[in-house]
């Protein structure tokens, strides 16, 4: 049997079996984008805590750097 | 006065930016808002508006969706060779997160667009896969193809190395991308319904609902490609702003972090990949 006719051949599948077919399709598409975003929320996460890392190991160093005094001042 | 010492209060046009700051999140609200209504509107049309087909009935609702996934996914794939080449030619890393990121959203639109067809070839032909169909497998090979490009810049531990091999990797693939095509409708024996250039043939309400489909995921396409720049542009300025704390804590006397192997790509100014370049040619 060659390919062609067979797919002429193909009759239309009713409501009740095609529907589970074109629900699946739909869900996977639904299911990658939801997937897709989980992991983009779970970077952004991550990176807002490593901002938050960084800022708390900068702030409590700035005050005392801007009070000491500069090696070149003292060398003067 | 006051607008004299800051000449850009008025206007924002007028406000000066950094030289070679640039700010991927702009707009991307505005194409998520068109993505959502696109996909609505494309979903309403499928379900409400298109008539069911007469050989496959309700089941040709699928290529709605599978068919512009598909297409959407190769011309990303090309994309991501054109940004290669300008990468290639500027030697500006953003053109090289720019290839990166095309080719990463197109590798998972071709997951989707796989899954798609081979649910599809279910239901239609009785089979998960039919090996014998040209279509399908030239487009498997297209995927595999790219499914190397993330471990072959994982591969390379040098950014400005990794980024070079990394376009002319994307160039290729990009080139085979179009010969697969025209070799595949080249081909006589197929099996697989062909909706490129028989749009004509369709009834006006479904080339309708078809190329509002094509739009919407063409929109998906590239509100993702946006939102993905953003986040790996961000997470780069991140490690930088790290790097540079690191560097000033081993100045201090602290322990400094090591850097890790990544497949993204890493943003350097011109001169700073230059020297990058140098100090790790073995």
């Amino acid at each position: 049997m060659t390919p062609a006719p067979l797919f002429g051949e193909l009759p239309a599948l009713p409501l009740h079996t095609a529907g589970k077919y074109v629900a699946g399709a739909y869900v996977v598409i639904f299911a990658l984008v939801l997937i897709y975003v989980v992991i983009l929320a779970i970077r952004v996460t991550r990176m807002e805590r490593r901002l938050g890392e960084l800022l708390e190991e900068q702030t409590p160093s700035a005050p005392q750097e801007l009070d000491a005094p500069r090696p070149e001042s003292t060398l003067v | 006065m006051q607008a004299a010492s800051r000449p850009w209060a008025g206007s924002p046009d007028t406000k000066p930016r950094r030289r070679g700051v640039v700010r991927y999140a702009t707009g991307l609200r505005a194409l998520s808002i068109s993505t959502v209504v696109a996909v609505a509107v494309m979903l309403g049309l499928v379900f409400f508006y298109a008539p069911l087909e007469a050989e496959q009935g309700f089941l040709q609702k699928i290529f709605y969706v599978h068919v512009p996934l598909a297409i959407v996914a190769l011309c990303g794939f090309v994309l991501g060779a054109v940004f290669a080449a300008l990468h290639l030619n500027t030697r500006d890393s953003r053109w090289d997160m720019r290839s990166y990121v095309a080719i990463h959203m197109s590798l998972i639109f071709a997951v989707g667009a796989l899954v798609t067809g081979s649910i599809w070839a279910k239901g239609s032909w009785g089979h998960w896969w039919v090996w014998s169909e040209p279509t399908l497998v030239s487009f498997l090979i297209v995927f595999l193809l790219y499914a190397t490009y993330q471990p072959l810049r994982f591969a390379i531990e040098d950014p400005e190395r990794q980024a070079r091999y990394a376009s002319v990797f994307a160039i290729t693939a990009g080139a085979f991308v179009p010969m697969n095509f025209i070799a595949v409708r080249l081909s006589t024996a197929y099996l697989h319904p062909r909706v490129l250039g028989s749009t004509s043939n369709l009834p006006a309400s479904m080339a309708f609902t078809f190329l509002v489909s094509l739009l919407a995921i063409t929109l998906l396409y590239a509100t993702l490609f946006k939102l993905e720049l953003t986040t790996k542009h961000t997470r780069a300025q991140l490690r930088a702003l790290r790097r540079r704390a690191e560097r000033k804590s081993a100045v201090d006397g602290r322990t400094v972090g090591l850097r890790q192997r990544s497949a993204a790509p890493t943003l350097l100014p011109a001169p700073t990949m230059a020297r990058a370049s140098g100090r790790s040619a073995r």
